[in-house]
């Protein structure tokens, strides 16, 4: 089912990492458009590598991957669409945060157009400090680059690993507003996270994970059934939840 | 997307400091030939050639292209070739370069031609930061020189060459060292697609160099059938071009062997990194 219209389509993916580590085991998930989705779930659960499959980075060893309908490879045009954000910001340490996201920029588009680029200089909100050069950052000032740079040229899709890390809660709620503000403006966006909180609180729905597996998905309110989504999340992770056991929370999809 | 890795690479620090230093080391090499010995033959290579680098501006050239090109010449090709993909791994900026709808091969590509351009210009600097310095301190004289090779105890060949003759020889010997140095690029090329460390990528060329010089007859007695199969040993030959007649005996083979390792390294390099899973 090559539907353009349906931003995630992942089916049965497994990846083998080395010495025979299933970092993603089976896992199926549907994330329609507009929907803002968090993936919840402990350490080492796969969220990362999920991500990283979904851009390009990392092949499948089974299973199939679609962004709006196409076939995920290395450097797929598709990928033209999403915006992305993993493992942390990365730039060119001596240049400054104007003269990275230019060239960001143009490595996308392929023109040195500025319109979106003002734009994101406008996201970054680093005032004066965007012609320093990205060397001397803070940890909060890289992130906010690191997303301004996501949000170059308003992707369609916004795929984000962990994008509050290490950062203070001024930081943390400047990057949810503006993964809020991406939202409202019709991108759909994942996001993985452990911070159930920040799941709850921008999330319309969510996904956990735990050791490569779905352990369950739906609409935040659904899987929160009347306590907190920590109180769920605690009782979905924990346990030996063998696979037998994970598969009465496994929805095919994030439906709803 | 050639422009752009220009534009992320020429104003690194790592870049200005290697040109500094080899322009620089042509500088120490005139004032220290200057001070002393300048009037003296000083012996260039294993042919062996005697030059009197205070008759010319071009003796000057001739002897930092001869001294460089064994170990720092390797070393800067190495730091560029080395640093070129794992340097990006290293600050992170691999994965958004290739979450990107730019083929990998299309990246890989940009790297090579940028640190290939990079590298060809350290080899041409040398000879021609040496020309300029040597000119101005000695003068732009005809080329002459003792041909070792051709001489006896009681008599010496001495071969000069016009400037222009002379220029257009060092200009042949300076592409000969260039080509000479394909080999050690494309293999911190290729571990520079294997690691996310640029110095263990750095360290792997210049490895390779002092294994192609420990590897040798001069060092290592009954070695001597490897000699011509290390991928630096040979690349002293150009020196043959300031003799007269001059020998282009091995030079062939070195430039065919040249090929052959830089073919097989970069193919693997370009066979594993679009294989590879970026993780990092």
């Amino acid at each position: 089912m090559a539907d353009s219209s349906i931003p995630v389509v992942i089916e049965g993916l497994t990846k083998r990492l080395g010495r025979g580590v299933l970092a993603v085991d089976g896992l199926d998930l549907v994330v329609q458009r507009g929907q803002v989705v968090g993936l919840a779930g402990p350490n080492g659960a796969g969220k990362s590598v999920t991500l990283k499959i979904l851009l390009g980075l990392v092949r499948p060893t089974s299973g199939r991957v679609e962004l709006f309908g196409e076939r995920i490879r290395p450097g797929a045009e598709v990928l033209g669409r999403v915006g992305a954000l993993v493992d942390g910001p990365g730039f060119v340490p001596h240049l400054s945060g104007r003269e990275n996201l230019r060239l960001a920029w143009r490595m996308t588009r392929g023109s040195e157009r500025t319109t979106g680029l003002d734009r994101a200089i406008e996201i970054a909100g680093l005032g004066q400090a965007i012609d320093r050069p990205f060397k001397t950052y803070s940890h909060g000032m890289r992130y906010r680059l690191g997303l301004a740079q996501a949000l170059l040229g308003t992707p369609e899709l916004l795929l984000l690993d962990e994008p509050t890390t290490g950062l203070d809660p001024a930081h943390m709620r400047e990057i949810r507003d503006a993964i809020a503000a991406a939202a409202a403006s019709g991108t759909t966006v994942v996001f993985s996270s452990h911070l159930l909180s920040e799941v709850e609180r921008i999330c319309t729905h969510a996904a956990v994970m735990r050791a490569g597996r779905l352990v369950a998905s739906g609409p935040v309110s659904e899987l929160r059934g009347g306590s907190s989504l920590e109180d769920a999340y605690l009782s979905l992770v924990a346990g030996e939840a063998p696979a037998d056991g994970a598969q009465s929370y496994r929805h095919a999809s994030v439906e709803g | 997307m050639i422009g752009i890795e220009l534009a992320r690479q020429w104003r690194r620090p790592r870049t200005l400091v290697t040109f500094a230093a080899l322009a620089s080391f042509t500088l120490v090499l005139t004032v220290a030939l200057a001070a002393s010995g300048g009037d003296r033959l000083q012996r260039v290579g294993d042919i062996p050639l005697f030059v009197v680098p205070d008759r010319s501006g071009i003796a000057v050239a001739v002897i930092a292209l001869a001294s460089t090109m064994k170990f720092f010449l390797p070393l800067a090709v190495a730091v560029f070739a080395g640093e070129s993909v794992a340097g990006d791994a290293g600050w992170g900026s691999l994965r958004y370069a290739l979450a990107r709808p730019v083929s990998r091969t299309r990246y890989l590509l940009s790297k090579l031609v940028v640190a290939l351009g990079f590298s060809i210009a350290a080899v041409v600097l040398v000879p021609l930061a040496a020309l300029v310095a040597g000119t101005v301190a000695f003068g732009w004289h005809p080329f002459t020189a003792i041909d070792g090779s051709a001489s006896t105890a009681i008599h010496s060949t001495i071969v000069t060459f016009a400037s222009g003759a002379a220029l257009a020889r060092l200009g042949i010997g300076t592409a000969y060292v260039a080509a000479g140095m394909t080999s050690i690029f494309a293999f911190a090329f290729l571990l520079s697609t294997l690691t996310t460390r640029p110095f263990a990528a750095v360290a792997g060329g210049v490895g390779l160099t002092i294994v192609s010089r420990v590897l040798n007859a001069d060092y290592l007695p009954g070695v001597a059938v490897l000699n011509h199969w290390m991928p630096n040993n040979d690349v002293d030959l150009w020196q043959h071009f300031f003799q007269d007649p001059y020998d282009t005996t091995g030079m062939g083979h070195f430039l065919a062997l040249q090929l052959i390792y830089a073919g097989t390294f970069l193919a693997a390099a370009w066979w594993w990194f679009n294989r590879k899973d970026i993780l990092t």
